[in-house]
């Protein structure tokens, strides 16, 4: 019996002694690769520039308006009148209100003289 | 008016060499740093990197507030309208228009936020101590990138007009065909 064993033991390969390892490595393997193609949809799509539970966007991210329920949607179906006709202005001018409200972007904080990283000469 | 050989000639020079010495102006001006602007970058290392981080968390915030905004206005307003009113067979043409140019607007506004975010990251990463010419040109590229973005934004909100005076002049036509009908 030991015999048997023994001879059985000498046959198999190095691979078939550490199938187990194996295994586990590629497992790995496909793991990082699935990893990175779905680090590189990230970053590609502009999610990345959405998500705000990154590192750094925490002190702003309970600020965000996480649903629109205030912002109704037109029907886009059905008889056009004059009662759909001054639904749809009521609805338009109020959010166009609030979407122009903000001048976002506006300013200039990124202005050399505002960060004081401009040369003294124009700082002046 | 006969134009000469010679006059041609001279503009055709002119047309090649002033871009290029326009060019080698402002690639002079990028490269001339001087050593005290330097040393004041390196000063001013810590306050700049605060306040562009502090930009960075309150510009991220303005694009998904804004952007959700901006996104309504097309799939929940203009888009649906023009559905509707186009299968009320209503001449539709100029709303179309109009949400195109939107759709398009909204499309650069969303790319340009993008490239703006990742040129202010690679600025942030930069270390202003060891690199602060790079750092400079870096949050100068950022800066070009936001005015960019404020240009997209700027023209989101003419196109929000410009649908409401296309919807208006619809509501004009609508009502004019109305009472002809009764």
């Amino acid at each position: 019996m030991d015999e048997h064993s023994e001879v059985t033991d000498m046959h198999l390969s190095f691979w078939d002694k550490h199938r187990f390892l194996l295994l586990i490595a590629i497992t790995i393997t496909i793991a990082l690769f699935l990893v990175g193609i779905s680090m590189a949809l990230y970053a590609s799509s502009g999610a990345a520039q959405l998500d705000l539970s990154r590192p750094g966007y925490r002190a702003v991210s309970g600020q965000a308006v996480n649903d629109d329920r205030d912002f109704e949607n037109y029907a886009s179906f059905g008889q056009l009148d004059k009662a759909a006709l001054d639904e749809f202005n009521s609805l338009y001018n109020k959010q166009a209100l609030k979407a122009k409200a903000v001048s976002a972007f506006s300013g200039d904080p990124l202005n050399p003289d505002v960060l004081e990283i401009s040369s003294p000469i124009t700082a002046e | 008016m006969r134009i000469s050989t010679k006059s041609l000639t001279l503009c055709f020079f002119a047309a090649i060499l002033l871009p290029v010495a326009l060019f080698s102006i402002v690639s002079a001006q990028e490269l001339s740093i001087t050593d005290e602007q330097i040393a004041r970058i390196r000063s001013s290392c810590v306050s700049a990197k605060n306040t562009l981080n502090q930009l960075h968390a309150s510009d991220a915030l303005l694009r998904v507030n804004r952007g959700q905004l901006y996104e309504s206005m097309s799939t929940k307003l203009m888009t649906r309208f023009n559905s509707r009113a186009d299968s009320n067979r209503f001449d539709v043409k100029d709303l179309t228009t109009v949400a195109q140019s939107y759709g398009t607007a909204l499309t650069a506004f969303r790319d340009d936020y993008k490239s703006y975010e990742v040129q202010l990251a690679t600025a942030l990463n930069l270390s202003c101590l060891k690199e602060p010419v790079s750092f400079y040109d870096a949050v100068a590229a950022a800066r070009t990138n936001r005015a960019q973005v404020y240009a997209d934004v700027v023209k989101l909100h003419q196109y929000i007009n410009d649908y409401k005076a296309a919807f208006d002049v619809f509501a004009t036509n609508f009502n004019k065909t109305n009472r002809g009908n009764k």
